[in-house]
């Protein structure tokens, strides 16, 4: 038996209603660690990067790490990659909770799904046996009540990732949800599970995960369990708070966010922070599968003269973002209902909330006809709570013309509507909770992130805010920044495909992740090799987009970020200088004038 | 014995995944020997290892005297040359914490690492703790047992 890795892929055809379990590509493994990279691999190799997103030729690949399932901090994350229908690029969304480890303990890196099912279908795996079963009387129904519904019938420990209404109805920003609440939440990935007519993964295991180099091992996951415990990061603020703890700094410091990137602070921050969330409505922390941070936050809204009422988990910060402060909305409750409507919907609370963002902008400048806005029975406009529960309902049923524009995302609905500008994000994904004219690292990770903006990418408000202040990047120069973008880009490859979370990797760095991967695999990477590693996910990541169509000319920003300074806050006068950063990043990627690696840069990566 | 505090467990099952590392060598958190109770709508996780009974049904009820207390420590422990298998044990164990090898066909219960306990040492919200076990200890588990109610209540 291997280690790390349990050795096996479960190949599903839907379109045949068969599944084989087949031998992991070992090659592979080694070359792109796993997870991500390697999911990416066999993408590559398997779909054609021009295929269209919802069509059958299209696979889902829901993926793990090495570290999956081990006791490695936070080694519980799994992915889902395909061509994202949002953004007809890469895709790989990450989540956590209990999905993935599952999956290694049944004895699978990955499920790959291909085809597409003529009827609505869910899949059971319990260990060998595999079942194909009918999800008719499911298909509809919210990912609570599947969750439920689907574990009564299968087995009591059973974990459950699949979609929502959302999914089904083809939402382009519809994510996939596991556990109730987490979410392999961006480019739309839950559209593609839905497109193949599948409505979960129904996963149990028995089995085991080994590590080649067991005292090693347990050696650093105890010294890192330390490091994380002994954190004002991990331990501190994201244990203590949450995610949300972010909301008070990149409010006070001004690039949070609101009415659609026409402000960068909201008013109402502290309404909807993190003090104010542990205060009024935290049941309590959670932590996913093996997790020592336990940033999760299980919440209920108590307030009886609310007319938003629900339990469930979140808000985290970019839910926060999102649905609070990008629309606006300035009441708790209302996010929090917001939050669990997404979930219950299976729609991305970041993309949902700019897509609604992006519609309550264009409907104030009055580019929204009036008969177009006759369903939605609120005024659109910024801070209006009622209309942004209606619009994530009209989303994502698809109802009424507005509905199934805004089901598309919020850059066909600009698009639609004549004015793509208004729509803040870069290749038809939103923007994450950071405003880049006061990070322009950001601004440079949001250009060029191979699934469309994202903050996770290149999380450089890592060295532009958070950092002490000897080893902060100045957020208002473009000065090494490209540099600096690119290695948290090769950084964040590596550790997201190893299976562990984003969060353990801001205090285990790579001289210590490197040598856990090692002692739990058997292999033999040095830091230089870890971080090379990252450099070629990414570089294949980037071949992927280049031959699904896209280029430079989608490595761009909206014109608010590059033109239209801001006043007031921290960020005053300030845009992002995006073309200079991008010319250095070419070139110290060794990509051509367009974004195309080049011949050596593949070579020395071992793509060409 | 291994006490638990509900109110601070996150459910993140690292406790399982330690204990099956030390006794099987491998991550399997099917033969763990302490287990995390999670109950998600409730907001409810409840960690759960053997208590090393004063009067404890499991020994009482092995047919073939195969589960043992040690007179110093008080410590319950199943004998594997002597375990036939039956799983009475298991029916007997009023908290459902005897678990099965089906492999070698014995019973299993915590053996507290012999008293180096991983579950412990790895849970870093301190849900966990290792302590001695004492005359007054019905009153630790009637506290245990009443805690994780009032945390949902």
């Amino acid at each position: 038996m291997p280690y790390g890795w349990v050795g096996h892929v479960l190949r599903v055809n839907l379109t045949e209603g068969s599944a084989k379990k087949e031998p992991l590509n070992f090659d592979w493994a080694r070359q792109y660690i796993g997870g991500r990279g390697l999911g990416t691999r066999y993408l590559y190799e398997e779909i054609d990067p021009r295929c269209d997103p919802l069509g059958p030729e299209n696979k889902v690949i829901f993926a793990t790490g090495p570290l999956t399932g081990t006791f490695a901090p936070t080694g519980g994350r799994y992915m889902v990659l395909c061509k994202g229908p949002l953004t007809d690029a890469i895709a790989c969304s990450n989540s956590g909770g209990y999905w993935g480890p599952e999956l290694k303990f049944a004895g699978y890196d990955m499920v790959i799904l291909e085809g597409r099912s003529p009827k609505p279908v869910y899949i059971w795996v319990y260990n060998d046996q595999v079942e194909i079963r009918d999800a008719a009387h499911v298909w509809g129904k919210t990912t609570e009540e599947t969750e439920d519904i689907l574990r009564a019938e299968t087995d009591p420990q059973a974990r459950i990732s699949g979609i929502g209404p959302a999914g089904e109805n083809l939402n382009r920003v519809a994510c996939v949800i596991n556990d109730k609440s987490r979410a392999a939440g961006r480019s739309g990935v839950g559209a593609a599970v839905g497109s193949k007519n599948v409505k979960a993964i129904v996963v149990r295991g028995t089995g085991a995960v080994q590590v080649a180099d067991a005292l090693k091992f347990s050696e650093l996951v105890f010294e890192s369990l330390k490091e994380i415990n002994e954190s004002p990061v991990t331990a501190g603020a994201l244990r203590g708070l949450g995610t949300a703890s972010t909301v008070g700094f990149t409010n006070s410091v001004g690039i949070l966010p609101t009415n659609n990137f026409q402000q960068c602070t909201f008013e109402h921050a502290n309404a909807i922070g993190g003090p104010t969330i542990a205060q009024t409505v935290l049941r309590r922390n959670k932590g996913c599968y093996s997790c020592p941070i336990g940033c999760a936050r299980v919440t209920e809204i108590r307030d009886q003269t609310s007319k938003w009422q629900g339990r469930g988990e979140g808000p985290e910060y970019e839910s926060i973002f999102g649905l609070g402060s990008d629309c606006g909305v300035g009441d708790l409750n209302a996010v929090l209902y917001a939050n669990y409507l997404c979930n219950l919907y299976a729609v991305d609370t970041i993309s949902a909330g700019g897509t609604v963002a992006a519609a309550m902008e264009l409907a104030e400048r009055g580019y929204i006809p009036k008969e177009d806005l006759a369903e939605l029975d609120f005024e659109l406009k910024f801070g209006n709570a009622d209309a942004v529960m209606k619009c994530l309902e009209l989303m994502t049923y698809r109802k009424g013309k507005l509905g199934n524009l805004m089901a598309e995302g919020g850059y066909r609905l600009a698009e639609h509507y004549g004015h793509p500008e208004l729509f803040m994000g870069s290749k038809k994904q939103d923007f994450a909770a950071y405003d880049p004219r006061g990070a322009k690292g950001m601004g440079l990770g949001y250009a060029t992130s191979n699934r469309g903006a994202c903050h996770l990418r290149g999380y450089s408000m890592t060295l532009e805010w958070f950092a002490p202040m000897e080893m902060r990047l100045d957020p208002f120069t473009t000065d090494g920044k490209a540099q600096a973008q690119m290695q948290l880009q090769d950084k964040c490859a590596a550790e997201d495909s190893s299976g562990v979370c984003t969060f353990t990797t801001f205090v285990v760095t790579p001289d210590k992740l490197a040598p856990m991967y090692n002692a739990a695999t058997g292999e033999n990477l040095s830091v230089e090799e870890w971080m090379n590693a990252g450099d070629r996910i990414w570089n294949l990541e980037r071949l992927f987009n280049n031959r699904a169509g896209l280029s430079r000319k989608d490595d761009t920003l909206p014109p608010r970020m590059t033109r239209e300074p801001l006043t007031g806050g921290a960020v005053q006068g300030q845009v992002v200088e995006l073309a200079p950063m991008l010319e250095e990043y070419y070139r110290i990627r060794g990509w051509d004038e367009d974004g195309n690696p080049k011949a050596d840069t593949l070579a020395r990566l071992g793509l060409a | 014995m291994i006490l638990a505090h509900p109110q601070k467990c996150v459910a993140c099952h690292l406790c399982e995944g330690a204990c099956s590392f030390k006794h099987e060598g491998a991550f399997q958190p099917a033969k763990t020997r302490i287990f995390v109770h999670d109950f998600v709508d409730e907001a409810v996780y409840v960690p759960v290892a053997c208590f090393h009974c004063k009067d404890a049904p499991c020994l009482s009820n092995c047919p073939t005297y195969a589960i043992t207390r040690d007179p110093l420590t008080g410590q319950v422990t199943v004998n594997d040359d002597k375990c036939i298998g039956c799983k009475m044990c298991m029916v007997a164990c009023p908290f459902s914490v005897m678990g099965f090898q089906t492999e070698r066909n014995v019973a299993q219960n915590c053996d507290l690492c012999g008293g180096d306990p991983q579950c412990v040492k790895v849970c870093v919200y301190d849900a966990l703790e290792y302590v001695d076990l004492e005359p007054t200890d019905w009153m630790v588990r009637l506290d245990m047992a009443e805690r994780p109610a009032a945390a949902a209540g």
